[in-house]
């Protein structure tokens, strides 16, 4: 009795809360002025000086819709967001990983995006860049960031193993890999050959995700279910897992801290990367080379595509000035023929998602390593973000790390990530 | 009977309503006075806790309080399934995890305290090994991740032996002892302080009267030391076995994801990945659930045994 009614006492409480949890943002206050809320993780150089410059012009072309950056760390972006959602203290404009999409969207954290904001974006974005923010046919909002990934590779350990060009076929790339791999005496790697994870969320599902593409594959369909047990993606793993049996790749090694310093031949790696390592590297960046990620067979490719996307709150009490405000976020023109979004993510050395900035910039485009990054938003697979894809590419991180770490059978893997996979 | 009686009796009932409602005025004032102590334990423990009763049996993504939906026993179901991960590895790794750093911290403390006993500056030497306790476990986590590397200081150590490198973090193998060790490392501190606190409650004459029939060292310590120790013994068994079974915080610093392949995830860094990064609240405070039921079995079960013993903590 007791215990129900504790029950009942907590669920009355929740529903309280849930009354107070029905604002976003800061609202209007008493001369009729509009503060907006945008959080995101563009907290750090040059992506915050970009937005905080580009949020400048808008406040003061409009002093009555003034928006407010708030900025966390990308590995706290989600948790924020939930706390402050579920609190009632949401922002009035989210900038999210196109990845949580499905996620956001079935807790009502999204507004729906206008229908004529949508035809807009729908008439004006890459086909990797809608396909990353969109869930089951819905879009979430104005696609920001777009990456894709590409083969990076250290031109100087390739030419002193004799090897003149990037590999452009799997054989290629596994010969490549085991002829520049090098270890000492006690078995620590001085060179890996192919760095099959990345630092951050999922390391390895990003460049298997890559070589399934190139393969033909998919990986989870329409519904959620997983697509990717099946020959393409035992080829895919198999191709890992030979890596890994030769020593030729080892997920010990952080390819970001030793690609700069010559501990990784060759990385796939997003092309936000580019950015990175010419900070890093500085003279030395001219070594570095960016192809196409190989496929099985001679002319065959693939990349995975992922992206960010701007949308409005649903409990934002302000949400036709944030699409106001997007709008022209995405849409106001530079100097230099491209929107300012467009520039900004240029500058960041990130695709802009929109196809007109896109092929305007390539046209100038300084640094040829970004050409095959932007080749990629072309064909590259789009990362799924149905509610469960997080969830399903955890699973299918952890069946690859049996592979890579522990030897297991590629086959045995898949079929036991595939089990993992819950469509929701 | 005398008038003196009657009165007396006319009196009682008077007196013990007096008393009662004195009693009833104290009762108010303690509950006043407890008031503000009530009301922060119902709003941080005892609503959150009903609250994550609820959640597991419902399916919620998160965000919205109205989109709560019930969903009875299916949290647990899919939690509890055999070919899941959260039975085996992650609770198993729980388990290990947390037994692995209470054994190896309790003999680390045991005989450190009992080596700071019988040394000179005790202060000081209890205060180098509560340092670890003091530290943040970021910055823990960080030097020995450093340590465990490839290049790092234990496998330069193991290769100037001649032995191969060992991927500490990386190996699925090595991964959870690895942790366990910091973990305990990072304990051992406190239990320091509690048990130079036993020590130093032991009567100094039974050492002497077993000095003079001949008693050594060894023996003082299993006959007289351990068994008088046991009260003190106890506590720092149930809160650092607890402590074990709770905590995460490292093992994210040190493995980011509780890898490799679940080797170091546990149950509370899954509720975590399971709530914040999943949405999946329901599943999340199901697996709550499921870990305060076992924290409860292993603690009565750590009474018992110590009662059956004759000992409680002190």
């Amino acid at each position: 009795m007791r215990m129900t009614q504790g029950i009942r006492l907590a669920v009355v409480l929740g529903l309280l809360a849930s009354g107070t949890a029905c604002s976003g943002g800061e609202g209007a206050s008493g001369d009729g002025k509009v503060q907006l809320t945008l959080l995101s993780h563009y907290g750090s150089h040059p992506a915050k000086d970009g937005l905080d410059k580009m949020l400048e012009q808008w406040n003061k072309e409009n002093p009555d819709i003034q928006v407010k950056s708030e900025v966390v760390k990308f590995d706290d972006l989600l948790t924020t967001l939930t706390v402050r959602q579920t609190g009632g203290r949401g922002a009035d404009i989210v900038s999210a990983y196109g990845l949580w999409g499905g996620q956001l969207q079935k807790a009502n954290v999204l507004a729906k995006v206008p229908d004529d904001v949508a035809k807009g974006i729908n008439s004006k974005y890459s086909p990797a860049a809608l396909g990353a923010v969109t869930t089951g046919g819905t879009l979430l909002g104005y696609p920001t960031e777009l990456n894709t990934y590409g083969l990076f590779y250290n031109k100087k350990i390739l030419a002193a193993a004799g090897v003149t060009k990037p590999p452009a076929t799997w054989a290629e790339l596994q010969e490549t890999a085991k002829k520049v791999a090098k270890r000492d005496a006690k078995g620590n790697v001085q060179v890996e050959g192919l760095s099959l994870i990345q630092d951050g969320d999922n390391k390895s599902a990003h460049p298997f995700l890559s070589l399934l593409d190139s393969a033909g594959g998919t990986f989870l369909g329409p519904d959620g279910k997983a697509q990717f047990d099946n020959a393409q993606g035992k080829s895919a793993l198999r191709l890992e897992a030979d890596l890994a049996a030769a020593k030729a790749t080892d997920p010990s090694i952080s390819p970001v801290k030793q690609f700069r310093s010559g501990g990784v031949a060759m990385a796939i790696q997003a092309g936000w990367w580019v950015g990175s390592l010419k900070t890093q590297m500085a003279g030395k960046y001219s070594d570095v080379g960016v192809a196409p990620i190989p496929g099985p067979t001679a002319g065959s490719k693939g990349s995975l595509a992922y992206g960010f996307f701007m949308g409005v709150n649903q409990r934002s009490k302000h949400s036709e000035e944030a699409w106001k405000f997007l709008a022209w976020l995405n849409d106001h023109q530079t100097d230099s023929g491209v929107t300012g979004m467009g520039q900004y993510l240029a500058d960041m050395g990130l695709i802009p998602p929109r196809t007109a900035d896109a092929a305007t910039l390539k046209k100038s485009l300084k640094d040829p390593n970004l050409v095959p990054i932007y080749d990629a938003a072309e064909y590259a697979m789009p990362e799924p973000n149905m509610p469960g894809a997080y969830e399903a590419k955890t699973a299918l991180h952890n069946s690859i790390m049996t592979v890579l770490s522990d030897g297991k059978s590629p086959d045995e893997a898949l079929a036991q990530a595939a089990k993992a996979v819950k469509p929701q | 009977m005398t008038t003196a009686e009657s009165t007396l009796r006319a009196e009682a009932p008077r007196a013990t309503a007096s008393a009662r409602q004195g009693f009833h005025r104290e009762g108010r004032a303690a509950y006043l006075f407890l008031a503000p102590s009530l009301l922060f334990f119902c709003i941080f423990l005892i609503l959150p806790f009903l609250f994550a009763v609820v959640l597991a049996f419902s399916d919620w993504g998160g965000f919205d309080l109205g989109t709560i939906e019930w969903a009875g026993l299916k949290n647990f179901s899919d939690v509890l399934r055999f070919d899941g991960t959260f039975v085996k590895p992650i609770l198993v790794n729980t388990l290990l995890f947390a037994f692995g750093s209470v054994a190896l911290a309790t003999i680390g403390s045991v005989l450190v305290a009992y080596c700071i006993d019988r040394l000179s500056f005790q202060g000081f030497w209890r205060v180098l090994y509560f340092l670890p306790v003091v530290a943040t476990v970021v910055a823990i986590g960080n030097v020995w991740k450093m340590m465990y590397q490839p290049a790092g200081l234990i496998n330069g150590i193991l290769n100037k032996l001649g032995a191969n490198s060992i991927g500490f973090l990386s190996d699925a193998n090595y991964a959870l002892p690895a942790v366990t060790v910091v973990h305990a490392w990072a304990s051992i501190g406190g239990a320091v302080l509690i048990l130079t606190a036993g020590l130093k409650s032991i009567p100094e004459m039974y050492y002497e009267a077993a000095e003079v029939d001949g008693a050594n060292t060894w023996r003082m310590f299993w006959q007289i030391t351990l068994p008088l120790l046991r009260p003190s013994l106890l506590f720092v068994l149930i809160t650092q076995f607890i402590g074990g079974l709770q905590s995460f915080a490292l093992i994210i610093v040190m493995t980011t994801d509780g890898g490799p392949v679940n080797a170091t995830n546990v149950a509370a860094f899954e509720m975590y990945q399971q709530a914040f990064k999943f949405g999946a609240w329901g599943t999340a405070s199901a697996m709550a659930m499921v870990l305060f039921v076992v924290i409860l079995v292993i603690t009565l079960l750590q009474l018992y045994v110590a009662r059956r013993r004759g000992e409680e903590t002190s």
